[in-house]
């Protein structure tokens, strides 16, 4: 029995793949947190309490109060004060930008996603695997590969690219206007989108598209007729759950001079008013909730209907 | 290495229902049901679908309280019994569900392991889970092989066939080291030869191994062929509850035509 | 058909309130089209930096002090430091996050509640299970609703700067985020085998570890891997804020104008990034139908 169980076991399918990718990712944490980039010393070093003290102790009271005292009369009129000034203000702007961001990159996606789905932008749409014919259509192949390949690439670059990075390069080179968070949003999520709606396309039922095409319809009429409303409920989905990083990531953009909440985060940093700055923060808070709350409903709803 | 040799029947448990009724929001499932089985006993339950079957299965492994009336397992009230009680208990009952619930991503060995959960602590379990011992992985072999599928030990669960996989809940079972195995609609998902293979395999191992044996079927041959008792069950009662041979054809047909009749009744 | 058509409609309403909404954010933001078309000679500098996209720099494009490494290997070493802090803070994070997690989802609980264990250990889950369950709730969303950059600046006012505090910023609301995710995972996982189990004896935490948690694994370890490669996005953008990642690189060389080492930058953090997605998904295509 015994000699019987080992042999069964050196034959058990095993992937190396994973056993690979579990010494990886061990070895990565190790090596992470052992390559000298931490210095704990620092961390806990009586400056740093110092300031710690002197954060809590100081700078996050509101501003009126340090003198006079807590009352609850005091803090909502800080606060009061503070959303009619400016927080009202930011409020708007950072949903403004996550809308027509989520929007655009939305438009931008729907656009792009059939030229990257391999079963649409090919030489002989929705055939795969046995039923392809090798090498059918010739030169015509080939060029469909070279769409589909490069509509890829293009994805991967706008998708890998942080938002803050696309946010920082379209600011110094269109100037100060709520363009550059509204691009840069834009830019990553059509990346994200893209990709999501062309794995959505390639997942599509084939034969109903088969069918269509059988009955001698275009590539695009396929896409109107059958691809479209097909997919449409499912990309909605992914849609609404950008939404939500777009709310997010439109509070951030703004530090980098962009009238969103993060712009009067900053603003409120660079002054040394953390008072300011931990409100602004909360607030920021309290919307990206409310993006949850919008999107997760929203979800739901096209869930139930399909 | 597993305790066969003598039919240990005297290690087995008697199952009893006395007078229970089961009613899930008024809607009653069982209605006064009476049914007694020795220990070592060997039993099919036959009847329509939504007779009640899987209900009365349940409440013998104590994964249902009924609405009245009164479940014994081992001679004791199960309503008596404290939950450290219960989960003993349940640890020498097997049960075969009609969906088998493997988990479909880990090796057969780790399913059949699971059947001695019931015993063990916390951390034996999980011992057991990432490196089980040598003589563990004998027992799940033998039991695997008893049932048939001996070279699958080392296999993911998901990558077997639908019989296949019906064997490994099988073992999961035995693993137990049960003392009553209650199997609700074991065959319903695989084809008629390998029914009849699976059902044969079931009553065999209660001869073999002396527990109490309660299958639930829907086809009504393999129960006449293998179950030397039959209990009819429909619309929450016990139809009737009688030898295998004393079990008249009409009594079956009845059993199943007078549901016919009635969805015809509601139909209209 | 006849179901079919309120869905379509109920779509129809979606895509109109959004080109709504959508129209209605641009006339608040006083987005005109205007400012889209760049001033004072900046479409140069846009074609310009675009162009440099084609031909990113191999080597230093400005005079550089004695002793620097070449543009390669600074490059690299901002790679390495971005990767660095990636995955440290993931590391944090996904051990938060499977903690929370699990206390944050309703099935950690339910087995307890569904007896077994003693008379007095369920009580105690009685008395105790639903105030943690809302407090994991509430951290979870607390932890994420406020953006890595803002606990990266938080931590800065109170702080100053320090690498640690980068790795936990990130680790914050990843920390949230994968709680609540892992959560759902669990939650949703198909419970036939929990009830097998829990039919032959096993307690809750048997039940839980070895009946549910392996079905939700799978789903679970592609989505962490998702956020791996968030965490390397995050950490490089925290570069903007003077920690030494990629980032901080990108900012330096685009004030000096170097367009080309811009993209040199950019297109190593790709490499990252796309590494990362390659590696989840061959073993995605491997483990996850």
């Amino acid at each position: 029995m015994s000699t019987r169980i080992d042999a069964l076991r050196r034959a058990r399918p095993r992937s190396r793949l994973l056993r690979l990718s579990l010494v990886l990712l061990a070895l990565l944490v190790v090596w992470a947190w052992t390559a000298g980039d931490f210095d704990w010393a620092d961390l806990v070093s009586e400056r740093r309490g110092e300031n710690v003290r002197r954060f809590f102790a100081e700078e996050v009271t509101p501003y009126p109060l340090r003198e006079a005292g807590w009352s609850r009369a005091g803090v909502v009129d800080w606060a009061a004060g503070l959303w009619s000034d400016r927080g009202a203000r930011g409020v708007t702007a950072t949903l403004s930008i996550a809308v027509l961001a989520i929007a655009l990159a939305g438009a931008a996606a729907l656009l792009l996603s059939p030229f990257a789905a391999r079963n649409l932008a090919s030489a002989r749409p929705f055939e795969f695997g046995a039923d392809a014919p090798r090498g059918a259509g010739g030169g015509g192949a080939f060029r469909w590969r070279v769409l589909t390949g490069v509509t890829r690439a293009l994805l991967i670059l706008l998708r890998a690219i942080p938002e803050y990075v696309w946010g920082f390069l379209f600011l110094a080179l269109l100037g100060p206007s709520a363009w550059p968070a509204v691009l840069a949003l834009a830019i990553h999520n059509a990346g994200i989108l893209g990709k999501l709606g062309a794995e959505t396309i390639e997942n599509l039922e084939a034969r109903p598209l088969v069918a269509l095409r059988d009955a001698g319809a275009t590539r695009t009429q396929a896409w109107f007729g059958a691809v479209l409303p097909l997919s449409l409920a499912r990309f909605l989905l992914y849609f609404f759950y950008r939404f939500e990083t777009c709310v997010r990531e439109a509070t951030v953009l703004g530090m980098l001079g962009v009238v969103s909440l993060g712009y009067w985060i900053q603003d409120a940093r660079s002054k040394h008013y953390y008072d300011e700055m931990l409100f602004f923060v909360a607030l920021g808070a309290c919307i990206v909730l409310l993006g949850d709350l919008v999107s997760a409903a929203v979800r739901a709803a096209l869930r139930r209907t399909g | 290495m597993p305790t066969h040799g003598s039919p240990a029947s005297d290690g087995a448990f008697a199952l009893e229902l006395r007078r229970v009724s089961v009613a899930f929001d008024a809607r009653a499932v069982l209605d006064a049901v009476d049914l007694a089985c020795a220990p070592g006993e060997v039993v099919a339950l036959v009847g329509p679908s939504g007779a009640g079957k899987t209900t009365l299965l349940r409440l013998w492994n104590a994964a249902l309280a009924p609405t009245s009336g009164s479940v014994r397992v081992h001679g004791a009230d199960l309503a008596e019994r404290t939950p450290r009680e219960l989960r003993e208990l349940r640890s020498r009952i097997g049960f075969v569900h009609q969906d088998l619930a493997l988990v479909p991503n880990l090796r057969v060995l780790q399913n059949v392991l699971h059947g001695a959960l019931g015993r063990q602590s916390f951390l034996s379990a999980a011992r057991t889970a990432l490196f089980p011992a040598r003589e563990e992985q004998e027992r799940a072999a033998v039991l695997l092989e008893r049932v048939g599928i001996g070279e699958k030990l080392f296999q993911r669960t998901d990558t077997l066939s639908g019989g296949q996989r019906q064997r490994v809940a099988i073992a999961r079972a035995l693993y137990q080291e049960p003392a009553a195995l209650l199997c609700d609609e074991p065959v319903s998902s695989v084809d008629p030869a390998r029914a009849r293979d699976t059902v044969q395999l079931l009553t065999a191992l209660a001869k073999e191994r002396g527990f109490t044996l309660v299958v639930s079927l829907h086809d009504v041959r393999l129960a006449r062929e293998f179950f030397p008792r039959l209990v009819g069950l429909r619309g929450g009662r016990v139809w009737f509850d009688r030898r295998n041979g004393d079990v008249r054809s009409s009594e079956l047909d009845d059993l199943y035509s007078l549901e016919r009749a009635e969805l015809l009744a509601d139909g209209s | 058909m006849g179901a079919d058509a309120p869905r379509g409609a109920r779509r129809r309403w979606v895509l109109l309130a959004i080109t709504v909404a959508a129209v209605l954010a641009a006339l608040t933001l006083k987005a005109s089209l205007g400012d889209l078309v760049p001033q004072r000679g900046g479409a140069e500098l846009v074609l310009r930096f675009f162009a440099r996209a084609l031909s990113p720099a191999f080597r230093h494009e400005g005079e550089v002090p004695e002793g620097t490494p070449s543009l390669f290997f600074s490059a690299l070493a901002a790679m390495r430091r971005t990767l660095v802090f990636g995955v440290a803070a993931m590391s944090l994070a996904l051990a938060g996050g499977v903690v929370l997690g699990f206390l944050g989802s309703s099935a950690w609980w339910s087995g307890a509640r569904a007896g077994g264990g003693s008379a007095w250990s369920r009580f105690l889950y009685r008395a105790i299970a639903p105030s943690v369950w809302g407090a994991a709730r509430v951290l979870i969303v607390g932890m994420r609703s406020v953006h890595e950059l803002l606990w990266a600046v938080l931590f800065l006012a109170a702080l100053g700067l320090n690498n640690v505090t980068a790795v936990v910023a990130i680790a914050i609301p990843y920390t949230g985020t994968l709680a609540k995710v892992f959560s759902e995972m669990i939650d949703e996982a198909p419970r036939d085998a929990a009830h097998a189990l829990r039919a032959a004896g096993a307690s809750h935490v048997q039940v839980f570890a070895l009946g549910l948690l392996p079905r939700a694994l799978p789903d679970m370890c592609a989505y962490a891997f998702y956020r791996f490669e968030c965490a390397i996005r995050s950490s490089a953008v925290l570069g903007f804020f003077g920690f030494p990642t990629l980032g901080y690189s990108i900012s330096a060389s685009f004030e000096n104008l170097h367009f080309g080492e811009v993209w040199t930058y950019l297109y190593a953090l790709c490499v990252l990034v796309v590494g990362v997605e390659l590696w989840s998904g061959a073993l995605r295509r491997r483990f996850v139908a």
